[in-house]
């Protein structure tokens, strides 16, 4: 836990690096009152002294709780996740909403999860039908339709 | 008098058909998500929140807050019958709820909460009506300089007094800040932080951010584990208590509502904390505090009250003030944003259909929620049994779509998968996620009002001390953030004298 906290201090401190660097042309001040880079100066300089506090609490604590982090096959399902979210980002346009949806939750539910297939066909059914029924019957919200127009 | 006349109006607007059909959905869709562990009512309501763009403003307001007020019943079910929170509210019912289960009374612990949930439900919602009515006149004597210390105070307040280790709290609060910042200077009209991405003129909406954080990243982090929950069974025959146990719980009932709605009126506290100083307070009151721990139902009559009183308060900053103090708060108060709604001190006064149509839909969705808990909990605690393994990938798939539904744009999806996968880091590094929701919605007030503050006194700081208001709350401010101080030095002495007597002994 304790690197973990290091971590996060070290990545706001180059977030507020990036904030200053990126404002540095705009104005601090304008004619008598506050420019664009004025609250971003002070956010970063806020986020700088907190991240510099949280690198020095957390070098100096004696006892440091363990992080919790998943075991290798909860890693693994973590990390097909996000990889089959991206997947389903992609496929969006060329797919279409129902497809797209339909392969994504087969996949996470067959083959991250190891799901009995019967279940996991109802689950993507009702989902899907769900998504349909709200999104595009009852809010004519224009969903992607890809090139079968589904 | 004129109160009880826009309340009876409140009532003839939550009657409408429309409104009872979607104060219903709202308290099911809260029970239900309540109910499911992992999946917190933050997620339901900004699930909902794309769909509520088909309807009108009162009607998505109402049963977006429903959700939030079914959340708490619903939680007591898996509290009770499964031993684990169904959210974060929900810990010491758990703690309590569990064991009278196992004594074969959980019937009666679910009864007993539900009854307490909806006597401070009501309770609260009365307090509410005459709180919102004085603080809205008080705050129409607010101008830039207290918007901007309000807004301030919210940020720190929820930072330093919720849960949470507050320099972490600090540090998520500035990374919503620096969120907030990109896009284009509200004043200028240049552009800030946007790296030559054009998506990016727009601004970071909160939807992604709140879908990712709240959301993906709670279903990512549940996907760790693989092991199904078994909910005890219980039969409806063993749902109601006896005399004595009422009269064990009423004074606890009344003690929590209390204390709920006044700790729910504070930024930053929430129903969770309220919970947690309810439980003390009634563990303190209580003739036979050995009890607490092994199944004591006052003690799960002074939460349940608490936690349901709380949400009620919280919504007074936020309907008076425009000023949310969690992150349930915050997301109601984008979607009042959404539906092109300012929440503050002229809410009353320009949008009262909405105000007390919402007040009046709070005392319907009790009354609602009441009758859904009492016959129907064995029907609800059958969801339990439903394995969270398919669940977890409808609720992403509604997470998606929900998130390009807002804008129609897949650049939007990839943000809500970025801040999933920010959200799931955070989880693990144990950085609370309230402060960054709360900063996101709250920095165009804060940074608005700052720069309309120093334009009015022409760069001078002294306008933030001259007026009494502004003042006050900047005392406020400067003690919500040294607040971790005082009460670590304040600890510390109570320590020391411990050893001293210890040692005198």
């Amino acid at each position: 836990m304790q690197r973990l906290e290091i971590a996060t201090a070290l990545v706001i401190l180059c977030l507020c690096v990036v904030v200053v660097v990126s404002m540095w042309d705009q104005p601090y001040w304008s004619n008598f009152a506050p420019g664009s880079a004025f609250l971003p100066y002070w956010v970063a300089g806020l986020g700088t002294v907190f991240a510099v506090a949280q690198i020095f609490v957390s070098t100096r604590r004696q006892r440091a709780e363990p992080a919790d982090w998943p075991d290798q096959s909860g890693a693994l399902r973590v990390l097909m996740t996000i990889c089959s979210l991206w997947l389903l980002v992609a496929l969006l346009p060329w797919l279409g909403t129902a497809i797209s949806a339909t392969i994504f939750m087969l996949a996470l539910l067959l083959l991250v999860q190891r799901r009995q297939l019967l279940p996991s066909l109802v689950t993507t059914a009702v989902t899907v039908g769900l998504v349909e029924l709200i999104f595009i019957l009852w809010l004519d919200i224009r969903l992607p339709r890809g090139v079968f127009g589904i | 008098m004129e109160t009880l006349e826009l309340l009876s109006h409140g009532f003839a607007i939550a009657l409408t058909p429309t409104n009872l059909l979607f104060v219903l959905v709202g308290v099911l869709v809260g029970q239900v998500i309540g109910a499911l562990p992992g999946i917190g009512p933050s997620l339901g309501m900004v699930l909902l929140l794309p769909i509520s763009f088909g309807l009108e403003p009162t009607t998505a307001i109402v049963m977006l807050s429903g959700i939030m007020y079914g959340a708490m019943y619903g939680g007591t079910l898996t509290s009770v019958l499964i031993n684990v929170p169904g959210e974060s509210s929900g810990v010491m019912t758990t703690v309590e709820g569990y064991q009278l289960a196992r004594q074969g009374k959980a019937g009666v612990a679910l009864s007993v909460a539900a009854v307490g949930s909806f006597i401070a439900g009501i309770g609260s919602v009365i307090v509410l009506i005459f709180a919102a009515t004085a603080i809205s006149e008080f705050a129409l004597r607010f101008s830039s300089p207290e918007y901007f210390l309000l807004a301030t105070l919210g940020i720190t307040a929820s930072a330093t007094l919720g849960l949470g280790a507050p320099l972490k709290s600090l540090i998520v609060a500035v990374f919503g800040l620096m969120l907030a910042l990109v896009g284009t200077d509200p004043i200028l009209g240049t552009s800030r932080l946007t790296f030559g991405q054009i998506e990016l003129l727009e601004g970071i909406s909160f939807l992604p951010v709140a879908i990712g954080v709240f959301g993906v990243a709670e279903v990512l982090a549940s996907l760790e584990r693989s092991e199904a929950l078994k909910p005890l069974k219980m039969k409806l025959r063993d749902m109601w208590p006896t005399w004595q146990d009422w009269t064990t719980c009423r004074a606890a009932i009344v003690r929590g509502t209390g204390i709920g709605f006044l700790l729910g009126l504070l930024p930053g506290v929430g129903p969770t904390a309220a919970t947690f100083i309810a439980y003390a307070a009634e563990k303190r009151f209580s003739k036979s505090p050995e009890r607490f721990g092994r199944g004591a139902l006052d003690a799960i009559a002074s939460c349940e009250s608490a936690n349901n009183s709380a949400v009620t308060g919280g919504l007074v900053p936020l309907l008076t003030l425009g000023i949310p103090g969690s992150g349930l708060t915050a997301v109601l108060l984008a979607a009042f944003t959404l539906h092109g709604i300012r929440p503050g001190p002229l809410l009353m006064t320009n949008q009262p259909d909405l105000v007390w149509g919402l007040i009046a839909s709070m005392v319907v969705g009790n009354a609602m929620l009441l009758i859904l808990n009492l016959p129907l909990a064995p029907l609800f605690a059958s969801l339990l049994r439903v394995p969270y393994a398919y669940l977890a990938p409808a609720i992403l798939v509604l997470s998606m779509i929900g998130a390009y539904a807002a804008a129609l744009s897949l650049f939007m999806v990839g943000m809500t998968i970025l801040f999933g996968i920010i959200g799931y880091f955070m989880i693990k590094a144990d950085l609370p996620r309230p402060p960054l929701i709360l900063a996101l919605v709250l920095a165009p007030i804060l940074e608005s009002s700052l720069r309309q503050s120093l334009i009015l006194s022409q760069g001078s700081l002294s306008i933030f001390v001259e007026r009494p208001i502004a003042a006050v709350l900047l005392i406020a401010v400067l003690l919500s953030l040294l607040w971790p101080l005082i009460r670590l030095g304040w600890h510390s002495a109570r320590l020391l004298g411990s050893r001293s007597e210890q040692e005198r002994g």
